[in-house]
């Protein structure tokens, strides 16, 4: 209350109401309310007014701070931004692309039964010892039990604490083995045979084997402990693979038809089976609470280069070293350089840069370095003793959709969408004359301040499968006026009409909260406004605008994000079969007994089911090219997604870390974000 | 009235308040448009599947009325249930509530240590140039916003490389000794402390004031200074008496924020109290945390009223408890 009060400028509340809470107290003699207030009034009000248009200049300049920097950090245009851009272009043009370290080698040691396994590491050989310090922006982890995390720091953690079977390649995105010492695949595409290396261990000395595999996937996945979600994606045509034991180190699986997502489905991290077994025996519902952020973090055991050995709620995670990793750097000795990893919990933005500036922490993520800010962290590269990578476009991407359901909702018997509007929206020419009456570029620049990128493909610019071939297009209005005129719609004077004679006019949401999309928004209905459409434009909550999209179905159009991947292709399967959950331009809501029944499909939706339903199943990479190929042309031909910009990633790292060696491909969940190769990150000299 | 007597009634007094307090902040919780599931929906990689099972473990799909029985019936038994995020309430609230409670009562000394004294000195030296330095200052802190407060602090730390930015305790916390623990926790509370100290030092600093210069001006001053007692005598013993009770008023007030918290500026210097805490499950509609943490903030507010009650009737005699 205390805070409320003075934020909102009403200071007096405080005193307000002390006076009439003291009346209620039948005070023996009376105080005299007026002279109280007259008198404050009379010498508080202009002092107050004085002090708020002088407080600020004068503790800034007592602090000896550039305003300035305060300011731009966040959304307002400095004349000299033009200035700042041409810093970014640079960066853009540089990005991370560290020369390629050959293969993992496997080193084996000792004899007989305790024959080792180890990978031996690929970057330079460092030095032992030392804390590494970062900041994840948010609120802190959800769980330990990565098998149950919904969010990216919680399943970030899972990646330092667990190793998975196999991993892709940062740099050639191929799979490659990580637990496992090898994986052969035969009898068409439809068996996964993996064998694990010897002397794998846990971190409190337990053995790696083969059942703790088993026990994962048959277990925890297919008994859907946890995010049941793991055991969804593991599905071929509704069933889950045959999973075996071979001996103590090998594992088949198998599959009916060949699945080309379940070889990266093989990176989920593998549980410990002695430590998780019990709990699986209980109800699904106790799996929630195990190794929760409540639970002591020292009890978890992994298998990663680190484990857990503190949690400070809401301040920080720290992690040590795990002595059993297996892995040894060039010089044969056991990996990771690092003693601790920790790292802060910073609800805000602004104060993880500041940290970083402080020398506090050592390294600020992709997530923590937003768009606005790049340009003046250049800035201070060369004082602050860091370094910026540029690690190319996000994987995620915004878009406008225009709702083109045609169906009546069953409860109301009305449409979601009434006429004229689904006539627009599910008119090809329309959507494609708002595809290209959008600037986006003048977005890029302006918006982004060309942290960014413009987006025409449904796989992001930073996707593996991307079509290269279809080709991005600028502003050009008179093309989309001509569209428009081939969709039979009218300008008279500075309006459009349909056929019908209706004035074209809808309504456009995005989330509230977000300026850059904020800012998208306005451009668009300014764009749109040349071609005679009337847009208007309303910013509702997040939470509000996923109940429109995912339930009532009420609304037209929507500005929106969401994240991809950029290796698997068949991870937006939910959003673009037709029977998808975020299915969102043209969303089919389940039925009482949660199935979702497709009876509208078009023709082009039925293709795209097709292409994921082809992709999915062939393992043959050229081949699946070309079925995400024609699905992008088909998205690209249509506009039902209209794609708008990606962001660029970037993150910054103080000089004396070694062997960070960052990817565009080799960006995992926050904290492990761009440290791919976390283990053999070190510390060159003690900081500072 | 004797006094147990009044604090007896004024107890049971409270339990139907906090139980409309309750009804209503469930009310407006369970209408405010915030899908708790929204982040999930909005997630490609998670399936329907997880999605459902995440609604029954909430009990989302269960109508308001039915959630809200739930919760009394688990709060008559001691229980404040579990969070979306699955820990426990009480321990969310327990890690938290010691820091929030440290800084609070750090807060609150500092402020009325400056408070109290700057108010007294400005009554008695009204309109000279340190009154209306006073004056300026505690306008600056009242209309400055604290968020903006915080942020330069944490500049000027980073300018003067004096002081830690954010967070309570120093990642090699554990490490260190019990006296360089308590320095370490010190300095960090530094910049909270300030920047609260700086903002609610208007309120007290006016109020003692505005209160002294009204007694001040009463017939016993005159008479008192007419017999004629030293200055000091009249002012500290005789006006000063009288003039101090709204502010035991205030202090009620003060009492029931100490756990509560101050959300932003937690939130900037990311210290980990009560506030921040219930500013993120308030986002995420996390409905037993907020319920908890606002009852928390009922029961702090209601605890301080009456002991600024009682506290007056001590100190004055003449205040009939009814």
């Amino acid at each position: 209350m205390r805070e409320l009060a003075k934020n909102s400028g009403l200071g007096l509340v405080y005193a307000v109401c002390s006076d009439k809470h003291l009346v209620q107290c039948k005070l023996a003699f009376p105080i005299d309310d007026k002279d109280h207030s007259h008198h404050r009034a009379g010498n508080c009000l202009p002092v107050k007014l004085f002090a708020f248009l002088f407080c600020i200049p004068i503790i800034l300049t007592s602090c000896g701070i550039q305003f300035a920097e305060l300011l731009s950090s966040g959304n307002c245009r400095k004349p000299s931004s033009v200035m700042q851009r041409e810093s970014i272009k640079s960066v853009e043009d540089t990005i991370s692309k560290p020369p390629y370290p050959g293969d993992f080698k496997l080193v084996t040691r000792g004899s007989g039964n305790n024959i080792e396994e180890l990978w031996q590491s690929r970057g330079e050989v460092g030095r032992f010892g030392g804390t590494f310090h970062t900041a994840v922006f948010g609120a802190g982890p959800k769980t330990f039990n990565c098998w149950d995390s919904r969010d990216v720091e919680s399943a970030g953690i899972g990646q330092l604490i667990y190793e998975p079977l196999v991993d892709i390649d940062p740099w050639t995105a191929k799979v490659y083995p990580r637990l496992a010492r090898s994986i052969k695949i035969g009898s068409n595409g439809k068996e996964y045979t993996v064998v694990l290396r010897r002397g794998l261990k846990w971190s409190d000395g337990k053995p790696i084997t083969a059942d703790d595999v088993i026990f994962t996937y048959n277990t925890i996945i297919k008994k859907g402990f946890g995010n049941t979600s793991s055991r969804d994606v593991m599905l071929v045509k509704g069933e889950f693979p045959e999973i075996t034991k071979l001996d103590d180190l090998t594992v088949r699986f198998k599959t009916k038809v060949p699945f080309a997502p379940l070889l990266t489905r093989l990176g989920f991290a593998i549980a410990p089976k002695h430590a998780m077994e019990k709990v699986t025996q209980e109800p699904v519902d106790r799996f929630h609470a195990f190794w929760d952020v409540n639970s002591d973090p020292r009890q978890i055991v992994a298998s990663g280069p680190f484990k857990i050995d503190r949690y400070v709620p809401g301040q920080r995670v720290e992690f040590v070293r795990n002595p059993n990793y297996a892995m040894v750097d060039k010089k044969g000795r056991r990996l990771p350089y690092l003693d601790k990893f920790v790292y802060s919990i910073v609800p805000d933005q602004n104060t993880i840069l500041l940290k970083f500036y402080a020398n506090e922490i050592d390294f600020l993520d992709v997530r923590s370095i937003r768009g606005s800010d790049a340009s003046l962290i250049k800035q201070r590269e060369r004082t602050g003793n860091f370094k910026l990578y540029n690690l190319g476009p996000d994987d995620g991407c915004v878009f406008l959709i225009l709702n083109m359901a045609r169906r009546t909702d069953p409860k109301t018997g009305k449409f979601y969408v009434p006429h004229p509007y689904q006539d627009w929206f599910n008119n090809k020419y329309f959507r494609l004359a708002i595809s290209h009456a959008v600037d986006r570029k003048r977005i890029v620049d302006n918006i982004l301040r060309g942290v960014g990128f413009q987006l025409f493909t449904a796989e992001s610019l930073a996707a593996v499968y991307l079509n290269k071939s279809l080709k991005p297009y600028p502003q050009d209005l008179q093309l989309a006026a001509q569209l428009l005129e081939e969709g039979r719609f009218k300008k008279k004077g500075e309006r459009l009409y349909d056929a019908q004679g209706n004035p074209v006019e809808f309504t456009l949401n995005t989330n509230a909260g977000n300026t850059a999309r904020d800012g998208v928004c306005v451009m668009v209905q300014n764009d749109l406004k040349k071609l005679g459409i009337k847009v208007n434009y309303q910013a509702v909550d997040f939470n509000i605008l996923i109940d429109k999209t995912n339930n009532s179905l009420d609304w037209q159009s929507i500005v929106m994000g969401l994240s991809g991947d950029r290796l698997e292709p068949n991870d937006g399967a939910n959003v673009w079969k037709s029977d998808g959950r975020l299915h969102m331009f043209d969303q089919r809501l389940p039925n009482a007994k949660g199935e979702t029944i497709v009876t509208d499909a078009r023709d082009w939706e039925k293709e795209i089911d097709r292409c994921f339903d082809d992709g999915a199943t062939t393992l043959d990479v050229t081949k699946r090219h070309k079925f995400y190929d024609r699905f992008q042309q088909i998205v690209y031909d249509e506009q039902s997604y209209i794609y708008l910009y990606t962001m660029l990633l970037l993150t910054a790292m103080k000089d004396w870390v070694g062997n960070y060696l960052p990817t565009p491909l080799g960006i995992g969940s926050t904290p492990r974000g761009s440290l791919h190769n976390l283990e053999e990150i070190y510390l060159k000299s003690d900081r500072h | 009235m004797s006094i147990p007597v009044y604090i007896l009634k004024r107890i049971l007094q409270a339990i139907p308040l906090l139980f409309i307090i309750s009804v209503m902040s469930f009310v407006m919780l369970a209408f405010s448009p915030i899908d708790p599931l929204a982040s999930l929906k909005a997630n490609p990689s998670i399936s329907q599947t997880t999605i459902d099972a995440e609604k029954r473990r909430l009990g989302l799909d269960k109508p308001p009325v039915v959630q809200y029985f739930y919760w009394v019936t688990s709060v008559m038994r001691g229980e404040l249930g579990v969070s979306t995020t699955g820990g426990s309430v009480t321990a969310l609230l327990f890690q938290r509530a010691g820091n929030t409670a440290l800084l609070g009562i750090f807060t609150l000394i500092f402020t009325w240590l400056i408070a109290i004294p700057a108010g007294i000195y400005a009554a008695i030296n009204r309109n000279t140039w340190v009154d209306k330095t006073f004056g300026i200052l505690t306008a600056i802190g009242m209309s400055m916003p604290t968020f903006l407060m915080a942020l330069l602090m944490l500049m000027f730390a980073l300018q003067t490389k004096s002081l830690p930015i954010g967070g309570i305790t120093s990642p090699d916390f554990f490490a260190m000794g019990l006296l360089d623990q308590i320095k370490d926790v010190t300095m960090h509370l530094v910049i909270p402390t300030a920047v609260l100290t700086f903002v609610g030092l208007a309120a007290i600093q006016r109020q003692m004031r505005g209160n002294l210069l009204e007694v001040l001006r009463d017939e016993y001053v005159r008479t008192a200074r007419a017999k004629g007692l030293p200055e000091q005598r009249v002012i500290y013993v005789h006006a000063l008496r009288n003039a101090i009770n709204p502010l035991i008023t205030l202090l009620g007030f003060e009492f029931a924020t100490l756990l509560s918290g101050a959300a932003l500026t937690e939130t900037v210097v990311a210290y980990p109290g009560l506030g921040r805490l219930t500013l993120e499950a308030v986002l995420t509609k996390d409905m037993n945390l907020v319920m908890a943490s606002l009852m928390l903030g009922a029961v702090m507010l209601i605890l301080g009223n009456l002991f600024a009650d009682v506290l007056l009737k001590l100190v004055d005699p003449r205040i009939v408890l009814e």
